[in-house]
């Protein structure tokens, strides 16, 4: 008998669990968590950049959740590790798609993963906001990237020209020695540094491309010397702009201006050369101290909850990347992406790094924030409105 | 032509032509003698510049001082390295092969060991005199080239000297001539080689320092100075120290030649374009002699 009983309550019970899971459904859909994934080089020679632009992402899906999450539901993060190698980004951005099955997808680093996530973002139809790959990788007629921040070489000195030209003609740099990565980073900036020359009348006497590594500077330094250029232009990252400046020093070449690429805003510039990397010039598209209502709360929460004074750089992208993200979720009302696609494109979206509006590339207008070391502090020089320091000009002689 | 452009690339070209070549010369003979080709020697250079970064930053002791220790350690470090692994595989059938995958992966564990102590961030050595130099008229010659030059020729020259006129020096250049010869006449091959695979490696050690001196370095940095071992070691012909140490200078002028007259994104395309020019003329390089 008891053996025969079995059977019928446990068909009873299975009526009345699907009875209650029935009635419980939308309660379980509520709380069902929004999945946000994709991957970053976690090991690997980007892993420390990487790390920082995670911590970026928990904080905002922390801070998300605890002001009661997105749509109404909890966030939740899938990251894989793509040790640095686009093949594994794209990889892994397949199996977040296809096999987790994210609501959202996650901006990747460095620009070449960015770059190589791109098209298939736009196969799946998904929003994908991130650098980018500099503009190449935004004209691609792809319609759901955004880069908002996007990191631009072709924007990185637009900012710093534009302080130029705010120099009386006849007191700003006349010639100009132009020195360029031969990589897409390095060439991305040549456009522009060719325009804006043309445009303020300055003279480029020498534009030189080298591969990586540069052998040696002191001979580049010396030929811009004896050429007499007063604006030197190195568009390269840290090793080599490491060596520039102490070929600079070393030869007594004191330029106007000294304007550097991406080697210049890390961190290990200021720690590693001191004063003499002091008065370069650069630019970004992110500072922790940009003081719009944005960037201003998130230090305020940064400083009580990580005890930080500082924002980094990445920390910031990967914030601002989500804060568009959401913002588009929210405006939208819903997670079809080609709803959010369409709200971000029609609407302005506050970041930390600013306020954008997106143009069919997915880009907001060209802007970049231009910096200078002062005293071994990155400042913000230009556009006035974000200016932290009155940018130091003519340069001072070395060790000064 | 402008005269002091070209004398500052040759000088530029030959200081770091000399530190390329300290870095190659322990690469040479662990290759020539032992026949093992050790993917991981540059980042033993790569360790050591971190050894005296920290001697420096931390201990405010200068480069050219906190080598001997370093140099000292990691001779020790490449006897017990090659004991425990390099040894074993002596036995295969391609011990060439067999020693590039093997070191290849001592390469990866010394690269991500140094990115969890140090970090991927690069590193400079920045000595009191790093900001000054010699001015000759419109050429300058930095004080850190120089040093790290200095180190190469004084690294050289001990190295050649250890070869030459001391026993296990000897011992060392009979192995390298004649294996068999040597184990008949009582020579410990194995004792030799662990000597010879611990002076390599702390040539390495020294020329990583000598590196530090003129170029940024991070963990990864040895897979491009790698590349320049390698390009001095067949230029100079596998195994020889003198040769090595030339072809370190002869690329050196060829690069300080490039970049006085040519476009500098030509350089490397030249550089390597004559190296196998000479790996066709003479395929075991110029200036293959012997240890």
């Amino acid at each position: 008998m008891k053996v025969g009983r079995r059977p019928r309550t446990t068909f009873w019970a299975l009526v009345l669990s699907t009875f209650l899971l029935g009635s419980l459904s939308p309660i379980m859909a509520a709380e069902k968590p929004i999945l946000l994934g994709g991957s970053l080089p976690l090991t690997g020679v980007w892993a420390e950049t990487a790390k920082v632009i995670e911590k970026g992402y928990r904080f905002w899906v922390q801070e998300k959740n605890a002001q009661g999450g997105l749509l109404g539901r909890p966030v939740k993060l899938i990251i894989y590790d793509d040790q640095g190698k686009p093949d594994n980004a794209v990889k892994l951005a397949e199996k977040a798609i296809t096999v987790d099955k994210v609501d959202l997808l996650l901006g990747g680093y460095p620009g070449t993963a960015a770059r190589a996530v791109m098209p298939l973002a736009e196969k799946h139809r998904m929003v994908y906001v991130s650098m980018g790959g500099h503009m190449k990788s935004f004209q691609q007629g792809y319609t759901y990237c955004f880069g908002s921040p996007p990191l631009m070489g072709e924007w990185w000195f637009l900012a710093a020209f534009q302080w130029l030209e705010s120099i009386p003609a006849d007191q700003r740099p006349q010639r100009a020695a132009v020195y360029i990565m031969n990589n897409p980073v390095g060439t991305s900036l040549t456009q522009s540094i060719n325009e804006w020359t043309k445009k303020l009348g300055i003279k480029i006497v020498i534009h030189e491309r080298y591969n990586l590594p540069l052998p040696a500077a002191e001979p580049l330094v010396l030929k811009a010397k004896q050429k007499r250029c007063d604006l030197f232009i190195s568009g390269g990252v840290f090793p080599d702009g490491v060596m520039t400046v102490r070929a600079a020093k070393a030869l007594k070449y004191n330029p106007k201006v000294y304007m550097q690429g991406v080697g210049s805003i890390i961190p290990a510039w200021v720690q590693q050369l001191g004063k003499d990397g002091d008065y370069i010039v650069s630019g970004t598209s992110y500072h922790y101290k940009l003081r719009n209502r944005s960037n201003l709360e998130l230090r305020k929460k940064v400083k009580e909850k990580l005890g930080w004074d500082v924002i980094p750089t990445y920390f910031g992208f990967a914030y601002a990347w989500l804060q568009t993200l959401a913002a588009g979720v929210e405006g939208a009302g819903s997670l079809d992406q080609t709803k959010i696609r369409d709200w971000l494109r029609s609407h302005s979206v506050e970041t930390l790094a600013g306020t954008f509006t997106f143009d069919e590339k997915g880009l907001p207008p060209p802007f970049t924030y231009a910096t200078q070391i002062i005293d071994g502090q990155v400042e913000l020089i230009w556009p006035p409105e974000v200016q932290t320091h009155a940018p130091i000009y003519p340069k001072p002689p070395w060790g000064e | 032509m402008n005269f002091s452009l070209l004398l500052q690339s040759l000088i530029s070209g030959l200081l770091m032509g000399g530190i390329y070549a300290l870095l190659g010369v322990g690469f040479s003979l662990t290759w020539g003698v032992l026949r093992v080709i050790n993917i991981a020697h540059a980042s033993f250079g790569i360790l050591a510049a971190y050894g005296a970064y920290w001697a420096l930053t931390l201990l405010h002791v200068d480069p050219v001082l906190s080598l001997l220790p370093i140099v000292g350690l990691l001779f020790f470090m490449g006897m017990g390295i090659h004991k425990a692994i390099i040894q074993p595989i002596t036995r295969a059938r391609e011990i060439m092969v067999a020693s590039m995958v093997l070191t290849f992966g001592l390469a990866i564990i010394l690269e991500n060991t140094m990115l969890v102590i140090w970090s991927p961030d690069p590193r400079v050595l920045t000595p009191s005199y790093a900001g000054r130099a010699i001015l000759l008229g419109d050429i300058g010659i930095p004080m850190t080239h120089l040093v790290g030059f200095g180190l190469s020729l004084v690294g050289i020259l001990l190295i050649s000297l250890f070869l030459h006129k001391t026993h296990i020096g000897k011992a060392v250049q009979a192995t390298w001539q004649e294996p068999e010869g040597a184990a008949l006449v009582g020579i410990d091959l194995h004792r030799v080689s662990r000597i010879a695979f611990g002076l390599a490696i702390s040539a390495a050690g020294a020329g990583g320092i000598a590196m530090a001196m003129m170029y940024a370095f991070d963990p990864a940095m040895h897979n491009l100075w790698l590349i320049f071992v390698f390009l001095v070691v067949i230029v100079g012909g596998v195994g020889s120290v003198f040769g090595t140490a030339l072809a370190g200078l002869l690329i050196g002028i060829i690069t300080g030649l490039c970049m006085a007259w040519v476009p500098y994104h030509w350089i490397n395309a030249i550089t390597f374009g004559i190296l196998m020019i000479v790996l066709l003329i003479r395929p075991h390089g110029i200036f293959r002699t012997g240890v």
